[in-house]
């Protein structure tokens, strides 16, 4: 029985690796491979390797699943950029959609969920009034969530779609308002790379850093290993095609205050995926990167999510990120009051 | 963490592996599926877990919860004594959110002369009785829950796992099908009283044969005995709702539906009991070319 | 200044028609439309055009042979504003 997701990481990293997995290995990593959102990955990285023919049936149903949420997802943007004709600023599409509206490497395979968009801070108001306007519905009637999100969130409540029912949310920046690095959001707007729709993305090292900053402020490193793939194929395409990447993004971590968290992040990627990268960028190995590793690689051959008391000092931790003591006490409180779930 | 028990079970094209926390449902399932093929290289498309909800509800009031490879985020734990339904409910789970290989109908489906009747309808329309009770008179069961479209050929695939019966089912059952082909009791279920049917012999042996689909039924109980006619854009659009994947095959499910629904002759069928329908349903089927 | 529409393009949309209304597949986003009449005749007439709601309704009463004028203009318009929420029409920028 696999004990953790290391069989994952060397399939992705080596793929003819998997040709020596006995059968019973196969629906173990197949398992683990969905539950880390990395089935799609998976396929792709294996398209060109033996394996079982109902193995072969599986990553084929990946493949195509993944080919229609990549289609779905450019659809959605494009109804947004439709919805929001009219708004004359910058629409930076964020994460997945991102990933293959640029047709990037790190969007073969990968699985995306709802549509992240990016504007200007203060165009907040307008730009949802005109999805509003456009069939966008709020999700969350609660007005406690609604609060929470406007006054310390780095995004509006999220909207869906009335239907398609699909959900976009609206980012003015890249982390919480609360969390302790405060990106240059501004920075970040004024970089961004226009694509021939008139949609954007994001500069490459913002792209990077923003996934570097999703992979530890967003959750108890929950979909860590799908986000640090992320960040290991952004990482190899620009630094392949761009000399002066790592100077950039030594650069532009200093901006948004997030030196420490790439570093840790450059050193996981190497450590987990073989990402060359970038000595000096990574930092020193610290003693916690261990605990990190194995926080990330808390999956069983069946599938299920392992070693709670890890995972439950990265979620305290987490929160402790995003928001300051008192917030989180108060936000814990009204959580417990309210019966939702605990932290387990 | 602890290990987990676990078997294989073949049903149709797709393959499965139950892992529990407990024993309990896995032997029930072993009894049950002791007849069907296992997979033949162990290799399976999906797994289905049954674990506790909290880890000291393994022992004390056991409940639980159905999780795997596909699982939906408000799914209610179950006592370990619908173990087995949670089984079930988690393998269909699975075949409603991950199965791509064919366009999934929720309907039953039985078979003769090479040609499948397929039964859709809500819940309560008798679809899954019908499709057992005739299977005890001269049909091939094919499915009782999910009728699989093929994409390319256009036929119904069999997906005969155990047929779900419901509450005065049960007891309908009884009085045809042998006692040993019953699974366990289970009262007051979120669906009311459940009782598991082994199908017939021929459904589990020929479970790889597929037929071409010859007559669609929308069956309701209760009702004066009676067909009506249906417009093909009431009838594409109720299979939209039938379907748990047609959205997610794109264009290849709008293929094989279109197709579907030009090929195939439809009734909506009220009816007040088994005999009755069959009646109707051999009279339809005598017409057939 | 005249607003002008387009249709998404023909090659993005399979056609199959039933008894009493007609189904469109759009290939982008994976969705299928029941259109009832006149919706199905004012995309064909588009086709990879850009027209004004004007035109698309004289077009369509030449086709139909209808009087222009009465309210073929009105039906167009409104047909015209629920395709473009649905994506099927796109509004120009003149």
């Amino acid at each position: 029985m696999m004990r953790d997701a290391r069989s994952l990481l060397q399939a992705l990293r080596e793929p003819g690796s998997v040709e020596a997995l006995g059968n019973d290995q196969w629906p173990e990593l197949i398992s683990i491979a969905r539950a880390e959102s990395l089935i799609g990955t998976l396929a792709h990285r294996l398209k060109d390797v033996t394996v079982p023919d109902r193995v072969r049936a599986i990553l084929q149903d990946a493949a195509e699943a993944h080919d229609l949420a990549r289609q779905q997802a450019l659809w959605e943007a494009d109804c947004a950029r439709r919805a929001l004709a009219d708004y004359p600023g910058k629409i930076v599409l964020m994460k997945g959609t991102a990933y293959v509206a640029a047709d990037l490497a790190a969007g073969v395979g990968r699985s995306i969920g709802d549509l992240d968009i990016m504007v200007a801070r203060e165009d907040l108001s307008v730009v949802e009034a005109a999805l509003l306007d456009a069939g966008w519905e709020w999700v969350k009637p609660d007005p406690y969530d609604d609060r929470y999100y406007r006054d310390y969130m780095h995004e509006l409540p999220p909207l869906i779609h009335r239907e398609r029912d699909r959900m976009i949310d609206v980012h003015h920046t890249t982390l919480p308002l609360t969390a302790r690095p405060t990106p240059d959001a501004r920075a970040i707007l004024d970089s961004a790379i226009a694509l021939d729709n008139g949609l954007r993305v994001m500069a490459p090292t913002d792209m990077v850093l923003h996934s570097i900053a999703h992979l530890f402020a967003d959750g108890d490193l929950a979909g860590g290993l799908r986000n640090l793939w992320d960040i290991n194929l952004l990482v190899r395409q620009f630094a392949e095609t761009d000399e002066e990447f790592w100077t950039d993004l030594n650069v532009r971590a200093k901006t948004h205050g997030l030196i420490k968290e790439t570093q840790r992040a450059l050193r996981l990627a190497a450590r987990l995926y073989d990402t060359p990268v970038y000595r000096f960028s990574a930092g020193h190995t610290q003693f916690s990167d261990y605990l990190y590793a194995r926080r990330l690689l808390a999956r069983d051959g069946y599938g299920r999510e392992t070693r709670k008391w890890t995972r439950f000092a990265f979620y305290v931790r987490s929160h402790w990120l995003r928001m300051p003591p008192l917030m989180l006490a108060r936000h814990l409180w009204t959580k417990w009051r309210k019966g939702g779930k605990s932290l387990e | 963490m602890r290990e987990m028990n676990q078997i294989r079970l073949g049903i149709g094209p797709a393959a499965f592996r139950i892992a529990s926390a407990w024993r309990q449902p896995l032997e029930q399932l072993s009894g049950l599926y002791q007849d069907y093929p296992a997979p033949t290289d162990g290799i399976v498309d999906f797994t289905v877990r049954l674990e506790p909800e909290k880890p000291w509800r393994r022992y004390i009031r056991p409940s639980v919860h159905i999780g795997g490879d596909f699982w939906l985020p408000d799914a209610a734990p179950l006592p370990l004594a619908q173990g087995l339904l949670a089984a079930e409910m988690g393998m269909n789970l699975q075949m409603a959110l991950g199965w791509r290989r064919h366009l999934l109908l929720h309907a039953s489906s039985v078979e003769k002369d090479g040609k499948a009747l397929i039964m859709t309808g809500l819940s309560g329309s008798g679809k899954s009785t019908l499709s057992a009770m005739l299977a005890e008179r001269g049909w091939r069961f094919m499915g009782d829950e999910f009728a699989l479209l093929d994409l390319d050929t256009g036929n119904i695939l069999p997906f005969p796992r155990l047929i779900s019966l419901k509450n005065q089912a049960i007891g309908a059952m009884r009085q045809v099908a042998a006692a040993d082909r019953f699974g366990p009791e289970m009262k007051g279920t979120p669906k009311g009283d459940i009782r598991h049917l082994v199908p017939p012999k021929p459904a589990i042996e020929r479970m790889d044969e597929s037929a071409s689909p010859a007559l669609l039924l929308f069956p309701r109980f209760g009702h004066e005995p009676a067909l009506r006619a249906m417009g093909q854009s009431e009838i594409f659009v109720r299979l939209t709702q039938a379907s748990t994947n047609y959205v997610a095959l794109g264009k290849a499910g709008f293929h094989a539906l279109t197709r579907f629904v030009d090929r195939v002759p439809t009734k909506a069928m009220d009816y007040q009991s088994t005999d009755q329908a069959e009646e109707l349903i051999e009279s339809l089927w005598n017409q057939l070319p | 200044m005249i607003q002008k529409y387009r249709a998404a393009p023909t090659d993005d949309l399979i056609w199959h028609a039933l008894d009493s209304m007609t189904l469109l597949f759009h290939r982008p986003s994976g969705i299928t439309h029941m259109l009832a009449d006149p919706a199905p005749a004012i995309l064909e007439i588009m086709a990879d055009a850009t027209l004004s709601a004007d035109e698309i309704a004289s077009r369509l009463a030449a086709e139909f042979d209808i009087d222009s004028g009465g309210d073929t203009e009105n039906i167009v318009h409104a047909r015209l504003a629920e395709l473009s929420g649905l994506g099927l029409v796109e509004r120009i920028p003149v």
